[in-house]
């Protein structure tokens, strides 16, 4: 049987690049697989995704060397449009993909390119509603779309052509965990119901290792394909049951919350409250507790936010979770004092909230702050605005981002932008810090610098409020998780409390070891 | 309603408008206009171009009224250009309408095959501005959160820089993404061609009979379209043509149909603001 794909001495240098992005990668992806491409953020997984339908070297330029066949058609010879047929592709950034307005006219607009019946296109376009479950968005602008219902939109377009190799990129990393495991199931049914090759990237593996079969792992621009839990062990990456595994030296590590529970043989105590409980500082010349009372707000007749009660106080790391469209965005830009409420009162000390000063805000597209030429001149352009004396290297070594301070904010890669996002926005020295979905592209190492530097900003008393969908961060970070639902809380406490009452919520350690237990650390320290 | 209805309301419209400088016309031609657009609009970011073209008229009104002091400033003069310059703003407001009412792909899909390609271009073009105004807030807004003001001229490539690299970045991931969709492979197919309802053939015909009672208006010199500024006069108003205005506004009566109808709640939160 022919391979879907085929990667032949694949090499490949962007334009103005020192080194390549691609090196000397062979392999083949066998057709009716669900494939997944793992390795740290800037290995070049993009990259390869692209080079999967000709979208690298024909929209990228650079110089290619090598041979990639897609169900036998060299990408060379083949542009994108194609191979339209048999490859669809959905972009880590499905927004600026969007080619229509209205979501049911991008659903067919592929179908239309390719001159399918209109009457087998209507019920195409039907399936793919029910298939992602965005039939209530039939009628809307793309525009208007939440994060999470955009990338449904984006992957149901992809899809509704009919193509049978379909190439992901990080395909949940704007999900919440409920939406993401049904497209996941989705694209696992795609797989064993209609054979056709799923490839993508991702970094949750907790998301998607248990439904893959094969994988492709990226180091460096080199790739190594083989079974999942082969190369994720390789790149010493993996889900945190992985992580568990590796620190308490199991072999093989397990991929699964239920491999893990196997290999572990006993159910865990719930441990004691002690080490779940929040480290309040308040000696500190940064605190300024953030408190909302009555708070509603609006985006235009649609009540974003209602009866909002909170208190945040220095020292704190509050997780800001709940369903795409729940509000998180909102309740941090209504904190941050640039979303203004029409009730109620947002104070950070004694006063209202000004933008900046009392408190930073990372936006969810990092891209909308990066305009300087260096990632140190973007720290400076801060430093300067605030009026501080200090250097860039601090804050870049507290990321550990030291080694890309030369470095084009625009050239790397999308989970190394995050970090230098946050990086300019941190060096405001501002008591509060918001980060509004920082996770998109970073591998489990650049979350653990996230991590630690967050801790460090909560110890010197500053309050951080980070809008997440990843549990495992969460799970991670925060001493405290504020869950929203409709515009509403609807659960506000103690990290190991509330997602541990979770079903949907909860992260890989509590599911495999009970309640109270919310990272490999703490776990492997248990076992051990 | 079908495109092809909205692209002949928008033209008659325009004709009308392009017909007279009368004031009070003109005026009726504006108050129809705002009528269809209030009635008739696709909630969302059209509402936000609306905006836009409203704001252009304003101005366009302003910059040809202020234009007189190149000339001669007397009342004549002034009075010239103030019902020059409320002209091109009717055409804006109407052509501001059309945008709000319409998907402007619903358009390119009215252009036969051979100018499919230029058409969808200029329709893409034209997005790009209501594209451009939301990346300035959203820009704007995110280095305020750093605490810088680009407000102040000096950080202007702190909101520049973004707005223009972001909008390079996603011109080539549209581009990217129309390729790999198969655009320009030739045979083409049309997804649910919206049919002619009674409401469109109505708007059609009164907008056609509009035109044609100011066209006739003109052509026969029955009733004066261009008061006199010179000397100054009061204008005329003819109810007839009044009335031929009001069927302008016949779209506004119909009803939007159903597969425009919104499902769910309202605009999302999770950054689509």
């Amino acid at each position: 049987m022919m391979p879907a794909l085929r990667f032949r001495a694949v090499g490949f240098r962007y334009p103005d690049a020192a080194r390549e992005a691609l090196r000397d990668v062979t392999l083949d992806v066998d057709a009716g697989t669900f494939a997944l491409v793992v390795g740290p953020t800037g290995a070049g997984k993009s990259t390869f995704l692209r080079a999967a339908n000709g979208l690298v070297p024909h929209f990228s330029g650079g110089s290619f060397r090598g041979r990639v066949t897609v169900d036998g058609r060299d990408t060379l010879q083949f542009p994108p449009r194609a191979l339209a047929d048999v490859v669809a592709f959905v972009p880590q950034d499905p927004d600026a993909s969007f080619v229509l307005d209205r979501v049911e006219d991008e659903l067919a607009y592929g179908m239309e390119n390719l001159g399918v019946d209109p009457a087998h296109m209507r019920r195409r376009v039907e399936e793919m509603l029910d298939l992602l479950d965005i039939e209530r968005l039939r009628g809307r602008s793309v525009r208007s779309l939440s994060g999470g219902e955009r990338q449904r939109v984006a992957i149901a377009a992809a899809l509704a052509a009919g193509p049978w190799i379909l190439v992901l990129d990080e395909p949940t990393s704007q999900l919440d965990p409920q939406a993401a495991e049904h497209v996941v199931a989705a694209l696992q049914r795609l797989v064993h119901d209609q054979g056709i090759t799923v490839v993508l990237a991702e970094h949750r593996l907790e998301r998607v290792a248990g439904s893959v079969d094969h994988a492709i792992g990226l180091d460096g621009g080199r790739a190594e394909a083989g079974a999942p839990a082969t190369i994720i062990r390789r790149l010493a990456m993996g889900p945190p049951v992985a992580r568990l595994g590796r620190l308490a030296g199991w072999d093989p590590v397990p991929l699964t919350v239920r491999e893990a529970r196997r290999i572990a043989g006993a159910e865990l105590p719930t441990p004691n409250g002690a080490s779940a409980a929040p480290r309040l500082v308040t000696t500190s010349d940064r605190r300024a507790s953030i408190t909302m009372a009555g708070v509603e707000a609006r985006h235009g007749e649609l009540v974003a936010l209602h009866g909002i009660d909170l208190e945040v106080r220095p020292g704190e790391i509050v997780a800001v979770m709940g369903r795409n469209g729940a509000g998180k965005t909102t309740l941090l830009r209504t904190i941050a004092g640039v979303h203004e409420p029409v009730r109620g009162r947002v104070r950070v000390g004694d006063h209202p909230p000004e933008p900046g000063i009392d408190v930073g805000m990372c936006p969810q597209d990092p891209e909308s702050i990066l305009f300087a030429d260096t990632v140190a001149d973007e720290v400076r352009a801060t430093l300067r605005a605030r009026g501080l004396a200090t250097g860039p290297d601090p804050i870049l070594e507290a990321l550990a981002i030291e080694d890309l301070a030369d470095r084009h904010p625009r050239d790397l890669s999308a989970g190394q932008r995050v970090l230098v996002a946050v990086a300019a926005v941190a060096a405001g020295m501002t008591p509060g810090l918001l980060l509004d979905e920082p996770t998109r592209g970073l591998d489990p190492d650049a979350k653990e610098r996230l991590v630690h530097f967050l801790r460090g900003h909560a110890n010197d008393g500053g309050v951080a409020m980070v809008a997440t969908h990843d549990v495992e961060l969460a799970a991670a970070v925060a001493t405290r998780v504020v869950m929203l639902a409709g515009g509403e809380v609807v659960a506000d406490g103690a990290t190991a409390h509330v997602l541990g009452d979770s079903t949907v919520f909860a992260p890989q350690m509590t599911r495999a070891f009970g309640p109270g237990w919310l990272t490999p650390e703490q776990v492997a320290a248990a076992l051990a | 309603m079908h495109p092809g209805a909205w692209l002949t309301w928008a033209t008659c419209a325009g004709v009308v408008t392009f017909t007279t400088t009368d004031p009070f016309y003109l005026m009726t031609v504006v108050a129809v206009a705002w009528f269809v657009y209030t009635t008739q609009h696709v909630p969302g970011p059209t509402a936000r171009s609306f905006r836009v073209f409203a704001i252009a008229a304003l101005a366009t009104l302003a910059v040809r009224t202020s234009l007189v002091v190149f000339g001669t400033v007397d009342a004549s003069n002034i009075a010239y250009a103030a019902l020059e310059g409320a002209r091109l703003a009717t055409l804006l407001i109407v052509f501001g309408t059309f945008n709000a009412v319409t998907d402007p792909y619903g358009v390119v899909r009215l252009a036969p095959r051979r100018f499919h390609e230029p058409a969808l271009a200029a329709a893409l073009a034209l997005s790009i501005a209501p594209r451009t105004v939301d990346a300035v807030g959203r820009v704007r807004e995110a280095q305020r959160l750093r605490g810088i003001h680009p407000s102040r001229w000096r950080s202007l490539p702190s909101l520049a820089m973004p707005v223009l690299e972001t909008g390079m970045e996603n011109a080539v991931t549209l581009a990217e993404s129309m390729d790999a969709r198969g655009h320009g492979q030739g045979t083409r197919t049309r997804y649910r061609p919206e049919r002619w309802s009674m409401g469109a053939i109505a708007t059609v015909a009164t907008g056609v009979a509009a035109a044609a009672m100011f066209e006739f208006a003109a052509w026969t010199g029955r009733a004066e379209l261009h008061p006199s500024t010179s000397p100054l006069s009061w204008p005329q108003v003819e109810p007839l043509l009044l009335a031929a205005i009001a069927l302008l506004a016949v779209p506004g009566f119909t009803r939007r149909p159903p597969r425009a109808s919104l499902g769910g709640r309202g605009p999302g939160d999770e950054g689509g603001r």
